[in-house]
């Protein structure tokens, strides 16, 4: 059975076309899906794709910023409002998929990929989903969780507060190769403090599960502490009992663990 | 770049008008515009694509094939099978009456590595072709494998090769290992002041070109067919492809030339054959290319190699015996890893003068992909293990490692391990260039010493050599017997192999392996001989009978002269 590829007006009719035919799967940017059809996958005979204006929409202006789905990374980092997200967004590999990569594919991205995703889970970023019948919003940590066996679902937006003060956000890959390396992993903060110690943290760790996770002991470990080595010294210690991270030809689940606390000690304390 | 007429009077200088220059290769402006032709840049009208059902086990025996879902798929025109090949196992080497045929095209009964070919599916579109090649149902009998190339020598380790009919390939008639036996190591490694043992492993490499393997045929009317290829040696492919179909190699005009990244991963000729015999058999142009996937999963890697090595070191830095155990991992078939395997002793102990030397180099059969050509293959590795060991012995001795391999090295007139007598040496002045760029500080004897003083001599001598061969520990116990599979599915036991050639005949004396044969001689026992009866050194391999038949190689370390 040939290809096809149907283009729809809206996000409403992709879902529908999504919901009815089990063989036929969306493409956003294409950057995974189009090297899965070059190398013979058989799983799906429709690409579905959308027109809709709402997909590539960025609403970066106010306190609330939302993201279509498609908009692609190389959207983020021409946006001079969403300054403190073009760390993650250049971690998605080189120029060539920056400019097809999307947002929305990126919440999709298996390991060891979806540094954004991962960024996106640190500012704790709410997922609009389309369907055939209206949209509805999830947490993106629900999506992230139930994306492997869950229903099907079509993204049309992420959104998110911006953060108050854009240097307590913090975001860090480790990769074997430079730039454009796959992760061994990512760390994405929220580090909001309050004289001087920190007051609700939010930490997210990118290829250290099956996707990227919130890690909730440390966290809990810098409640009230002070960014200095003592007091981000549990939060580090902490670091390795989170997820269960894949043995991978970019690393052992051992070194994962091991390497976790070093680069979350690093990210901490803003050293190089 | 000069040229150190002090060092080197008798070198040209004058010819050297590339090396140190930019020079801008003659194709770039092709590769930088997107002008260049590739083998897959000839657009063919009804083109069938020809994609392989792959083993998903490392070692099985195949039960069942069932392909009649994949034969209804719309847009598939045949399948090709193991019933289908003209010759049903071939040796890329064999062509130069080296070797033996191990490997059938497409799956004997058996597959012995993952992503082995099974069958071959010719279709309209690669689509339905890929969807096809998802409906074949294949029925395993999961086998042992062994993925270690020591495993693989004990005796009861599953048999992967039944064309080998053991785990090691057998060299020049009966030696199991490829051997070098120069001086007595036993003896020199009991009075040497202190023995430095590593051990050291490679892992495979993918060559990973951008252009993967692959090729089109396209029949022509006078019976012959036109085949673009990515493949590094056109000739060499060419022949193959001709002896693989038992046809003659008029019949074929390959078409190459622009080669998407080699290295040495483009010469096993895997894609032709079954692409030209799927031209043959439906008369119409044929295209098959590797995917990224199969590129890395089964095209050929640089073997993964371990290698053993005890030196016997004196305090003042001298190494006066060098025991080499080097295994080198064929995978499931030989492809070029016999010959890899020779390069490998070749090169053996490194460019040092070594007073007492033993090599074992084996060529090892595992349950991994059937690993071949890489630049220098059988090579690197060695200099990986003997230079890492180099160090290695520095730190233990407490001397400069520069120092060290200075002490070390060949100077001109020095009787290498391999009986031939050293000329042209030059690795002391190099690594006095060396430590004189890295600001590296030598010791005012080490900065005068020169290659030309010091050799020869009692270091011409070829020392009292014990014979001992080396035998796998599989063959002296129970050892592996040919599993033969069922018959129908299996493969054809009659296939005439080819014994390897032994080396011409030379007269005893040099202690190197005799072709005779020779009950084993007694460990210990010496076989002198004076310096002046010298042998002449020892050829390369060649064929008894007529033909191209020579293997050559090459591996020069620190040559001033060509």
């Amino acid at each position: 059975m040939p290809l096809e590829v149907r283009t729809t007006a809206t996000l409403a009719e992709a879902a529908s076309l999504l919901q009815s035919e089990r063989a036929a799967r969306f493409m956003a940017g294409g950057t995974l899906m189009m090297r899965a059809v070059n190398e013979g996958d058989v799983s799906f005979s429709t690409i579905v794709r959308t027109s809709d204006p709402a997909f590539v929409r960025v609403r970066a202006a106010g306190g609330r910023i939302e993201l279509g789905a498609g908009v692609t990374m190389a959207q983020v980092l021409a946006s001079r409002e969403l300054a403190f997200l073009h760390p993650a967004a250049r971690a998605v590999g080189g120029p060539a998929v920056r400019t097809m990569a999307t947002v929305g594919g990126n919440l999709f991205a298996a390991h060891p990929y979806g540094d954004f995703a991962t960024a996106l889970l640190a500012l704790d970023a709410r997922v609009q989903l389309a369907s055939g019948f209206g949209a509805r919003e999830v947490p993106l940590e629900d999506l992230l969780r139930g994306r492997e066996r869950g229903p099907r679902q079509l993204v049309a937006a992420v959104s998110f507060e911006r953060p108050a003060d854009p240097a307590a956000f913090r975001f860090r890959k480790m990769t074997r190769t430079h730039p454009k390396g796959p992760a061994v992993l990512t760390i994405a903060a929220w580090l909001p403090t309050s004289g001087g110690r920190v007051s609700g943290a939010r930490v997210a760790f990118g290829a250290m599960a099956p996707f990227p996770i919130r890690a909730r002991a440390v966290e809990r470990a810098l409640e009230g502490r002070l960014l200095s080595a003592e007091g981000v010294a549990p939060a580090v210690a902490a670091a390795a009992r989170e997820g269960d991270p894949p043995t991978d030809p970019i690393a052992s689940a051992w070194y994962r663990q091991r390497v976790v606390g070093v680069v979350l000690r690093r990210l901490l304390l803003g050293e190089l | 770049m000069r040229i150190r007429k002090e060092l080197f009077a008798d070198e040209r200088d004058d010819a050297l008008r590339l090396v140190g220059q930019p020079v801008r290769r003659q194709d770039i402006e092709g590769h930088v515009t997107g002008r260049s032709t590739f083998f897959d840049d000839h657009p063919v009208a009804g083109l069938l694509h020809l994609r392989c059902v792959r083993s998903s086990e490392h070692h099985a025996r195949i039960r069942a094939i069932d392909t009649s879902a994949a034969e209804r798929t719309p847009g598939v025109r045949r399948i090709l099978r193991y019933a289908d090949l003209p010759k049903k196992a071939h040796n890329i080497l064999t062509i130069f009456n080296f070797g033996i045929d191990d490997e059938p095209a497409l799956a004997d009964g058996k597959v012995r590595y993952r992503g082995e070919p099974i069958v071959a599916v010719l279709a309209e579109s690669r689509r339905a072709a890929d969807e096809a090649v998802a409906k074949v149902r294949v029925d395993y009998e999961p086998l042992p494998a062994v993925f270690d190339v020591e495993e693989a020598l004990k005796p009861g380790a599953p048999l992967v090769n039944e064309y080998i009919g053991r785990n090691w390939f057998r060299y020049w008639g009966d030696y199991d290992c490829q051997q070098i036996r120069f001086g007595d190591v036993e003896a020199a490694l009991r009075s040497a002041d202190l023995v430095v043992e590593g051990r050291y492993q490679m892992s495979p490499i993918e060559h990973a070109p951008l252009e993967t393997n692959g090729c089109i045929v396209v029949p022509a009317e006078d019976g012959r067919f036109t085949v673009y290829t990515c493949t590094q040696g056109l000739f060499f492919s060419l022949d193959n492809t001709a002896a693989q179909l038992k046809i003659e190699s008029n019949r074929l005009h390959f078409i190459g030339g622009t080669v998407g990244g080699g290295f040495g991963g483009k010469v096993d000729t895997v894609v032709e054959p079954l692409a030209v015999l799927a031209a043959m058999l439906t008369g119409r142009p044929v295209r098959y290319v590797f995917s990224r996937a199969e590129e890395m999963q089964v095209s050929s890697p640089r073997g993964a190699e371990r290698i053993y090595i005890r030196d016997g070191v004196m305090r003042d830095g001298r190494i006066v015996a060098r025991e080499i155990t080097h295994y080198h991992d064929a995978g499931a078939y030989s492809r070029l890893s016999t010959y890899g395997t020779i390069k490998s002793a070749a090169h053996h102990p490194g460019p040092y003068w070594i007073p007492n030397v033993r090599v074992d180099s084996w060529c090892v059969f595992t349950n991994r992909t059937p690993s071949s050509a890489m630049r220098g293959f059988g090579v690197t590795g060695g200099d990986f293990a003997l230079e890492s060991h180099m160090d290695a012995v520095a730190r233990a001795i407490g001397m400069d490692p520069m120092e060290l391999r200075i002490k070390n090295a060949y100077r001109d007139g020095d009787m290498k391990a391999h009986r031939k007598l050293t000329q042209g040496a030059a690795l002391i002045e190099c690594v006095q260039v060396a430590a004189e760029l890295a600001g590296w500080p030598l010791s005012e004897d080490a900065r005068r010493d020169s290659s030309r003083v010091g050799g020869g001599g009692e270091r011409a001598r070829i020392p009292p050599t014990p014979i001992a061969r080396t035998r796998a520990p599989a063959a002296t116990g129970t050892g592996a017997r040919a599993e033969l599979p069922r018959s129908g599915t299996g493969f054809a036991a009659g296939e005439p192999r080819r014994a390897m050639t032994p080396p011409p005949s030379r007269t005893g004396g040099t202690g190197s392996p005799s072709t005779r044969p020779e009950p084993e001689p007694r460990r210990g026992e010496p076989i002198r001989n004076e310096p002046e009866r010298r042998e002449p050194p020892p050829e390369p391999p060649r064929p008894a009978s007529g033909g191209h038949g020579a293997i050559r190689f090459s591996s020069v370390f620190g040559s001033r002269r060509r």
